[in-house]
C-alpha cells in the first residue's frame, strides 16, 4: 500500500533521488544516536540551555507536522500538577493560596526547587520504585517491602546518582535487615524473572519473549538472553515465605559457584554470561558476577542504561515516554523526538546520573508546563506532548490525597485493616493493592471500577467530616470564603464564578448546616477533577 | 489502543453516537437502562465452588477400598447404579444423575499458589510476564453483558485471583462475607439527599469535561454512572440474603459456605454469570479423616441444594457447576503428626461437573488400584479448562491480545477437551 502511494507520488527520477537523500540522511542520523561512543565525553550544559534545547526540538517538530501546541498552564494547573508529580502528593489550601496569590516572576521555578526538597519528593519516588521492583504475585505475599520503602527514599532524598542506586540494587548481599537493597532478589526469585527484571527497569528491553524463542520484533536470540541470566546463576535467595513464618529475615549471597536450583524455566540453557549485545567477559571461575554485570550496565558509555532512565522519567511527567512501551526500546520501535532523547541521555551521562537534575530540566520545561486543555475539539495526540495529557492518580497518591483531605490520623493509616487482601498489609498498602489495576497497563487510562466508585461514595473514609471541611468552616468568615478553603483544600484551587453560584445558593438554600456544606466537601472529593492530574 | 481499556475510544464513541454528547449521570442512566432492554442474549453461566488447600480424592470421590491405604471411609452407592463414592455424601449421591466426576486429573503442579493460578488461568504463573486472567474473568469478558448492572464475576472467597492483563472491568466483585453482601452499596446518607449530592457532583463534572474533554474523565463518569445504577438496581437486593426463609438456608447447610452456595444462586438467577465461592480448609496434612469428614458434609448440602434449586428453577442446564481444588492428596497415609494426614498429590485426582448441559451421571477416568497414577483418560489443566469453556460456549482457541500487544489463547495449545460429556 505505502509503495503504490509513493509510486504515484514520486513522478520524475529527480523526487525519488531527493527522497532516496533524505532517508539515507535519516538512517544516518539514527545510527550515529545509536552509536554509544557518541554520548562519551560529552560536556554538562547548564539546566536552562538544556530545557530550551528541548523545548526548540519539540517546537521545530510540531511546527513541521503543523500542529498548534497548547499554551502555558494556568497557575492552578500547574500547581496541582507540580505538587503530584514530584512528590505525590496534593498542595494543602494554605499551600495553594500562597502559590496562587505570589506575585513573584519565576514562582514556579521556586516551587520546583521546593518541592525536590521536600521529603516527600523521595517517597514518592520510592513508591513508585517499589511497585516496580516487587512484583506482586503470591510468592511475594509474605515479603516485607517496608525496609526497601525506606531505603530508597533515602537514597532519592539525598540525591544518590541513579547509576550507584542500580549497582546497590543489582550488587546487595546479606539479610533484608542488614540491607534492605536485597528485597529487589528476593522479590524476583526466578532466574527469568530478575533477568526480565532488569532488562526492563534498567535497560528498557523486552527481553522475556527471547526466553522460549528467538524474539520476534528484536534481534534477541535465545541465546542472548540465556547467556546474560547466566550473570544471576550464582545468586542464592532465601524463601520468603518459609523467612517469614520462622520469623528470620531473609537474605541473598552470591556463591563462589552456580548455584544449585529447582524450578528452573524449561527453555533453560547453560551458558557463559555475555553482555547484551556485547562482549563476554574474561571471568575466573569463583568471581562474583553481579558487580562485573553492574560495572558494564551503569557505565558512562552503556548504550541503554541512560537512554532508557530518561524515557521511564519523561514518562512518568507526561504519561507517555519518548520511546513506548517504555521499557520496550528497540531498532523497529524508535523514539518519536530521537534527538531529544540522545540529548537528555547525554546530559543526563554528563551530570553524572543526577535525578533531581533531570526531575528539575523536565518540570522547567515549556513541554511540561503546557495547559491539558485542547486547542481543538479533541485532546492532542499524547505522544507529541504538544499538550499535557490529563493523567489519572496512581493508587498512592490517590490515598495520600484522601488522607491528607479527610485528615487520617498516623495510626489509622499504619493499622491493619479489618477485612483486606492480605494479612500483614497496612491499610494504606490494602487500598493501594484494591485500586491498582493491570502492572503493564497504560497509565493514561482511567483503571477503577464500580467497588472503587462504591468506596468512594459511600464508605465511612469519605463520609466522615473531613479534616479540610473542619478547617474551612472555622476560617472561613464568610460561606464564600468557607467556599475557597473547600475547594483549595481539595482541588487546589478557587471556586468558578458559576461554581460559587451554584454551590453558595445549594448551602443557603439548607440555611448553611454543616450537613449541607459536608454534601459540597463529599461532590468535591467524588469529582474527576479531584482524582485527575491536570 | 488497546483492547480491554475501561472505556475505550471505540466505545466512546459509540457511546457518542447513540446521542450521548454532554454528560449526565440521569441521562447514562435511561440510555443503560434501554440497552438493558434490547438485548437478551441467553447466555451460559458458571458457579465455581472453590475447594483450597486440594481435597483428598481418595476420601471423596475415588475411593479405594479393600487396599493398604484406603482410609477410613466407607463408599456408598448412587442413583446412577455403578457409580459409587464417599459416604459422607449422601444427598450428593441421590442427585449422581446430574454429575460427571473426573477421576483421571493429572496436573503436575503441587504447590498451592502455583497450582491455584495454574487451575484458574490454565498458565503457570510469570510465564512470559504476564498476568493471566482467571477463569471468571474470561467468562465475564465472553459471556457477560456490558450494560448489566451488576459485575458479571462474583467472588464470596477471600482468595481469588483477579482479571489480570482483561482489566478492571473484568476483575471480581469480592464478597468477604454472605451475610454482608457488597461493601459500600448503600449510601451513607438519606437517598434524596444522595440525589442532591448527585446533583452537585454533576455540576463539577459538566464543568470539568467541558473544559478537557479527556477519555478520563468520561471513564470516571461512566464508573460512577455504573455504580450508582448497581445502588439503585432491584439486582442488587439479591445480594441480600435477609430476604430467603430460614428453612432455605438451612437446608443449605447453615454455614457460611451453604450462604455463599445460596447467595451464589441467587446472583445467577438475576443473570450474574460467574461466581466463585471458596471453602477451605482441604491442606490436610494432618488430622485427615475429621477435617475431610467436616468439609464433605457441608459441600454434601450446599451443593445438593444448589443442584435442587437450579433444577427447579429451569436454571440446571444453563448452569455449569465446578467442584474443584488445586489438586489431589497422597495415596500414601503419613504419620508425621499425631493424627494421619495426607500430602499433596497432582498426578491423579479427582474434580466434578454438574449440569450446564452435560451429559450427567457418568465417570471419566480411572486411577490405578492405590488411586496414585491415572492408567485411563488422563487430564490435564488445559483439557480441563478446554472442557469447560466448550460446555459454556465460549471458543477456547481464541487469542487475546494484552495491552502490551502480545497474542495469547484463552486456553494455550495442546487441549483436549473432553468429548465424552458434550
Amino acid at each position: 500500500m505505502l509503495g503504490k502511494r509513493w509510486g504515484r507520488r514520486v513522478k520524475s527520477i529527480a523526487a525519488l533521488w531527493a527522497v532516496l537523500a533524505v532517508v539515507g540522511w535519516v538512517v544516518a542520523q539514527v545510527n550515529q544516536s545509536s552509536t554509544p561512543s557518541a554520548k562519551v565525553s560529552v560536556q554538562a550544559l547548564p539546566t536552562e540551555q538544556v530545557v530550551q534545547q528541548v523545548d526548540a526540538i519539540i517546537l521545530k517538530h510540531l511546527a513541521a507536522q503543523n500542529i498548534r501546541p497548547a499554551g502555558l498552564s494556568s497557575d492552578e494547573e500547574f500547581l496541582r500538577r507540580a505538587y503530584l508529580d514530584i512528590t505525590g502528593k496534593i498542595p494543602t489550601a494554605e499551600q495553594a493560596a500562597a502559590f496562587l496569590d505570589s506575585r513573584e516572576a519565576n514562582k514556579r521555578a521556586q516551587l520546583i526547587e521546593q518541592l525536590l526538597a521536600s521529603p516527600d519528593y523521595g517517597r514518592h519516588f520510592a513508591d513508585e520504585w517499589v511497585r516496580l521492583l516487587v512484583p506482586r504475585d503470591s510468592q511475594n505475599r509474605l515479603l516485607r517491602t517496608q525496609p526497601l520503602f525506606d531505603w530508597l527514599t533515602e537514597q532519592f532524598n539525598q540525591n544518590r546518582p541513579w547509576s550507584e542506586i542500580v549497582t546497590a540494587l543489582l550488587t546487595a548481599t546479606g539479610t533484608q535487615q542488614e540491607n534492605p537493597a536485597v528485597t529487589y532478589f528476593l522479590a524476583n526469585q526466578g532466574l527469568d524473572q530478575i533477568t526480565n527484571s532488569v532488562c526492563k527497569l534498567f535497560l528498557g528491553n523486552q527481553l522475556q519473549c527471547a526466553q522460549c524463542h528467538n524474539h520476534p520484533f528484536t534481534n534477541w536470540k535465545q541465546n542472548d538472553y540465556w547467556a546474560f541470566a547466566a550473570f544471576f546463576a550464582k545468586v542464592q535467595r532465601d524463601n520468603t515465605l518459609a523467612a517469614a513464618k520462622q520469623g528470620t529475615s531473609p537474605g541473598v549471597r552470591e556463591l563462589p559457584r552456580i548455584a544449585l536450583r529447582r524450578n528452573l524455566p524449561e527453555s533453560y540453557k547453560a551458558l557463559p554470561p555475555k553482555f547484551l549485545g556485547g562482549a563476554q567477559p574474561q571471568l575466573r571461575a569463583s568471581e562474583p558476577l553481579r558487580p562485573v554485570l553492574a560495572k558494564w550496565l551503569t557505565a558512562p558509555d552503556n548504550p541503554y542504561f541512560a537512554k532508557a532512565t530518561v524515557n521511564r522519567w519523561w514518562a512518568k511527567f507526561f504519561g507517555r515516554g519518548l520511546v513506548n512501551p517504555v521499557d520496550d526500546m528497540h531498532e523497529d520501535n524508535p523514539p518519536v523526538y530521537p534527538e531529544l532523547l540522545d540529548l537528555l541521555a547525554q546530559q543526563f551521562v554528563a551530570h553524572q546520573f543526577d535525578l533531581k537534575w533531570l526531575v528539575r530540566t523536565i518540570t522547567n520545561t515549556q513541554a511540561y508546563q503546557r495547559s491539558s486543555k485542547p486547542v481543538g475539539e479533541q485532546p492532542a495526540d499524547p505522544t507529541l506532548f504538544a499538550q499535557m495529557p490529563v493523567k489519572p492518580m496512581t493508587p498512592a497518591q490517590l490515598f495520600d490525597a484522601l488522607a491528607q483531605v479527610v485528615g487520617f490520623n498516623r495510626n489509622l493509616a499504619a493499622r491493619k485493616p479489618a477485612i483486606g487482601p492480605k494479612p500483614g498489609f497496612n491499610v494504606r498498602e490494602a487500598f493501594i493493592i484494591a485500586f491498582s489495576g493491570d502492572e503493564g497497563a497504560d497509565p493514561l487510562d482511567y483503571q477503577a471500577g464500580i467497588p472503587h466508585a462504591l468506596r468512594l461514595m459511600n464508605s465511612p473514609m469519605t463520609n466522615a467530616d473531613g479534616i479540610v471541611l473542619q478547617d474551612a468552616l472555622r476560617r472561613g468568615e464568610s460561606p464564600e470564603e468557607t467556599l475557597d478553603w473547600l475547594f483549595l483544600g481539595v482541588l487546589s484551587r478557587r471556586p468558578s464564578a458559576q461554581e460559587r453560584e451554584r454551590f453558595l445558593n445549594y448551602v443557603a438554600q439548607r440555611q448553611y448546616s454543616r450537613a449541607a456544606w459536608s454534601d459540597v466537601f463529599w461532590a468535591l472529593i467524588n469529582s474527576s477533577e479531584f482524582v485527575l492530574t491536570r | 489502543m488497546r483492547d480491554f481499556a475501561p472505556l475505550s475510544r471505540r466505545e466512546f464513541c459509540q457511546l457518542t453516537a447513540a446521542g450521548i454528547t454532554g454528560l449526565s449521570l440521569s441521562g447514562w442512566l435511561d440510555i443503560l437502562a434501554l440497552r438493558a432492554a434490547q438485548g437478551q442474549l441467553k447466555h451460559k453461566a458458571c458457579i465455581l465452588l472453590w475447594m483450597d488447600g486440594g481435597p483428598s480424592h481418595k476420601d471423596t470421590f475415588d475411593l479405594k477400598p479393600g487396599t493398604r491405604y484406603a482410609g477410613e471411609f466407607k463408599p456408598i452407592s448412587t442413583s446412577v447404579p455403578g457409580i459409587q463414592i464417599s459416604e459422607h455424601f449422601p444427598k450428593l449421591a441421590k442427585l449422581m444423575q446430574h454429575v460427571a466426576i473426573l477421576r483421571g486429573m493429572n496436573t503436575g503442579v503441587s504447590d498451592h499458589n502455583r497450582a491455584r493460578y495454574y487451575m484458574h488461568t490454565g498458565y503457570r504463573e510469570g510465564q512470559g510476564g504476564v498476568i493471566h486472567p482467571s477463569l471468571g474473568s474470561i467468562v465475564s469478558h465472553e459471556l457477560g453483558r456490558p450494560e448489566f448492572p451488576l459485575p458479571n464475576f462474583v467472588a464470596i472467597s477471600a482468595r481469588v485471583l483477579g482479571a489480570g492483563y482483561l482489566g478492571p472491568r473484568h476483575e471480581p466483585l469480592v464478597v468477604l462475607d454472605p451475610n454482608r453482601g457488597v461493601e459500600n452499596l448503600r449510601a451513607s446518607v438519606a437517598d434524596d439527599r444522595f440525589n442532591d449530592r448527585i446533583s452537585l457532583l454533576e455540576e463539577l463534572e459538566q464543568g470539568f469535561y467541558r473544559t478537557y474533554r479527556t477519555p478520563a474523565a468520561q471513564a470516571h463518569h461512566t464508573m460512577y454512572a455504573r455504580a450508582v445504577e448497581l445502588m439503585r438496581s432491584k439486582e442488587a437486593k439479591a445480594f441480600d440474603l435477609s430476604q430467603e426463609p430460614a428453612s432455605v438456608r438451612q437446608r443449605y447447610g447453615g454455614t457460611r459456605f451453604g450462604d455463599g452456595c445460596l447467595l451464589a444462586r441467587r446472583l445467577i438467577e438475576v443473570g450474574v454469570k460467574f461466581v466463585e465461592v471458596g471453602l477451605g480448609g482441604w491442606d490436610t496434612h494432618q488430622n485427615n479423616f475429621p477435617r475431610v469428614r467436616e468439609l464433605s458434609a457441608q459441600v454434601d448440602s450446599a451443593l445438593s441444594a444448589l443442584i435442587e434449586d437450579l433444577h427447579q428453577r429451569g436454571l440446571l442446564d444453563s448452569t455449569l457447576i465446578i467442584w474443584m481444588g488445586e489438586f489431589g492428596r497422597t495415596p500414601h497415609i503419613n504419620n508425621r503428626g499425631p493424627q494421619p494426614g495426607r500430602d499433596h498429590w497432582s498426578r491423579a485426582w479427582s474434580t466434578l461437573l454438574i449440569g450446564g448441559g452435560i451429559k450427567g451421571g457418568q465417570v471419566i477416568g480411572k486411577t490405578d488400584a492405590e488411586g496414585a497414577t491415572v492408567v485411563e483418560r488422563p487430564i490435564s489443566a488445559l483439557d480441563f479448562l478446554a472442557t469447560v469453556c466448550t460446555i459454556l460456549g465460549i471458543d477456547y482457541t481464541k487469542q487475546y491480545t494484552t495491552p502490551r500487544g502480545r497474542p495469547i489463547r484463552i486456553v494455550d495449545r495442546g487441549a483436549n477437551p473432553i468429548k465424552e460429556l458434550l
